[in-house]
């Protein structure tokens, strides 16, 4: 089972697991335009045991996902008839420090552009209010009938419901 | 802009040297013209010249001179 969202471990290679799950939590979204998300970064990660051994770090191209995820779910928040957001390009990216065991990235994701087919989202990654990555991503959308029947956005569902039972 | 600041553009949105993007260029001969370079443009458009396009309009386009004589027509070429 996964730590994070007690669910099933999806896959395991010599006995190590990887859930893709990068978005703990949505602290804000104002859909289609804005998002501020957190991820608590585990000491437990397991990519910590490789990347890197006495020098642990957060890779790049998980801070990446980190960011795409979190504007992703800015995007289908604001339209999810027109499909699932993938990411398409990483138009920029820049890693400024080093993200860290036991530290809370804070994901922000403004939406510049969101059309039918395609958006753009300027992101980023800070740590205590500093920024420690930033990336220009593309965005495409991808038909929900792609997925399986039981696809579902747990962090998005829960940030919107927590949010409706607000009085 | 002017039509060699478009084609400079379109050369960065292609991934070409520079030079390398005539005005005659076809899609074809171009590599990064792909399905992912569509949607690249069709982001630029919005972005740099404020014009939203279509699935339908970016089909049209088959050749960098299209792409020239579209913004012509809008009025964003010098």
């Amino acid at each position: 089972m996964c730590s994070r969202c007690s669910a099933p471990a999806a896959s395991s290679t010599e006995g190590i697991t990887l859930r893709f799950i990068l978005v703990d939590e949505i602290l804000e979204l104002t859909p289609g335009r804005e998002i501020i998300a957190q991820r608590r970064i585990s000491p437990d990660e397991e990519f910590f045991q490789d990347h890197f051994p006495g020098f642990p770090v957060v890779p790049g191209v998980l801070l990446t996902e980190m960011m795409a995820q979190a504007a992703g779910k800015c995007l289908y928040a604001e339209d999810t008839a027109r499909g699932i957001p993938m990411l398409a390009k990483i138009t920029s990216a820049s890693f400024r420090d080093w993200v860290r065991p036991g530290q809370v990235a804070i994901l922000r994701s403004h939406i510049r552009s969101s059309r039918p087919e395609f958006a753009t989202a300027d992101c980023q990654v800070d740590v205590e209010n500093r920024q420690m990555a930033d990336a220009q991503l593309l965005f495409t959308f991808l038909p929900r009938e792609r997925f399986g029947a039981g696809y579902e956005d747990a962090v998005l569902t829960r940030f919107l419901n927590r949010s409706r039972a607000r009085p | 802009m002017t039509e060699e600041q478009v084609i400079a553009w379109l050369g960065e949105v292609f991934e070409c040297r520079a030079g390398e993007l005539t005005a005659d260029r076809s899609r074809d001969d171009i590599p990064a013209w792909d399905s992912l370079g569509v949607l690249t443009l069709m982001a630029g458009f919005d972005e740099k010249f404020g014009l939203v396009m279509s699935a339908d309009d970016m089909q049209k386009l088959q050749r960098v001179g299209d792409v020239l004589a579209l913004l012509r027509s809008r009025g964003k070429l010098d």
